[in-house]
């Protein structure tokens, strides 16, 4: 069994002013239901030259070389590298918009991969050379 | 102009043959540029009973009902939220747009963009459809409504 943690802090002294934040959440991946550890993964780089939406993570495909990660306790990791701050990629899980992940953004959320259709799809704003990174822990 | 950072950090040691070690910060900025977020709905805690089972709103993109108040643009909000229970087996599916997002399961949290891209329907859900005892959610906004 592995053991893996994410961390989160988010910090800022004057969004609020006089109240400083400083959140910080540590979590040890596990498995679906149980205390066990998530043990695999996959990372790695991606550079996109049409702004057209595309699959990051094939449900159907995932499925085929893993078996079942439906409803499991699948983890997802992005990261939009690039510089520009107008860039910026639109993630959405089976064609429904989470938001826009815009230069530097990161975002790391829980992917039910509930069925095949629910792929996590990502659509460049422009056609000229985004990249990304991403690390997916799945059972 | 605030500034406000958030800070990933996963560790392993054990998951790969080598080491796993990555950590990155992001300066949260208002969509397309690089102005800091100046909004912000901070740390909330919901609580739900054991049986309060059915799918209900978390975030409300209409929430504050105003035009330049509500999260119905799509911008550069960020969304952080914990389920802060402690029994394994417990989770609350998050979905979107009747889209299942994927579960969190006690100590895990998510943060991610949010762009209501489908206006009225963009509120973020949750179930807690079997939990064994009282679900702790906690969760935030960054972001900038619908600022022109």
């Amino acid at each position: 069994m592995a053991t893996t943690t994410a961390s989160i802090t988010i910090a800022s002294s004057d969004l609020v002013p006089g109240m400083a934040m400083n959140y910080y959440k540590t979590s040890t991946l596990t498995k679906a239901g149980t205390s066990t550890g998530l043990e695999n993964i996959q990372s790695g780089t991606v550079e996109y030259n049409a702004a057209s939406q595309k699959a990051l993570f094939d449900q159907s495909a995932l499925t085929t070389q893993f078996g079942t990660i439906a409803d499991k306790a699948n983890k997802v990791y992005v990261k939009n590298l690039s510089t520009d701050a107008t860039e910026y990629f639109t993630i959405e899980i089976n064609s429904v918009e989470l938001g826009r992940l815009y230069a530097q953004d990161w975002m790391f959320i829980p992917w039910g991969a509930e069925d095949a259709n629910a792929d996590v799809q990502v659509t460049p704003s422009v056609a000229t050379s985004m990249k990304l990174e991403f690390i997916l822990l799945h059972e | 102009m605030a500034t406000t950072t958030a800070a990933f950090t996963l560790s392993s040691s054990d998951i790969a043959p080598s080491p796993v070690s990555k950590s990155t910060t992001a300066t949260l900025t208002k969509a397309g540029t690089t102005t800091g977020l100046e909004q912000c709905d901070g740390m909330s805690r919901r609580i739900l009973l054991t049986s309060e089972t059915s799918i209900m709103d978390l975030i409300s993109a209409q929430a504050a009902g105003a035009t330049g108040g509500a999260y119905t643009v799509d911008k550069a909000n960020k969304v952080y939220i914990c389920n802060s229970s402690t029994s394994d087996v417990d989770f609350v599916l998050i979905t979107m747009y009747g889209e299942p997002i994927g579960r969190l399961y006690a100590g895990d949290w998510m943060f991610f963009p949010w762009g209501p891209g489908h206006a009225t329907n963009s509120d973020i859900r949750i179930t807690a459809a079997s939990q064994t005892s009282s679900v702790i959610i906690d969760y935030m906004i960054i972001g900038q409504r619908n600022e022109a």
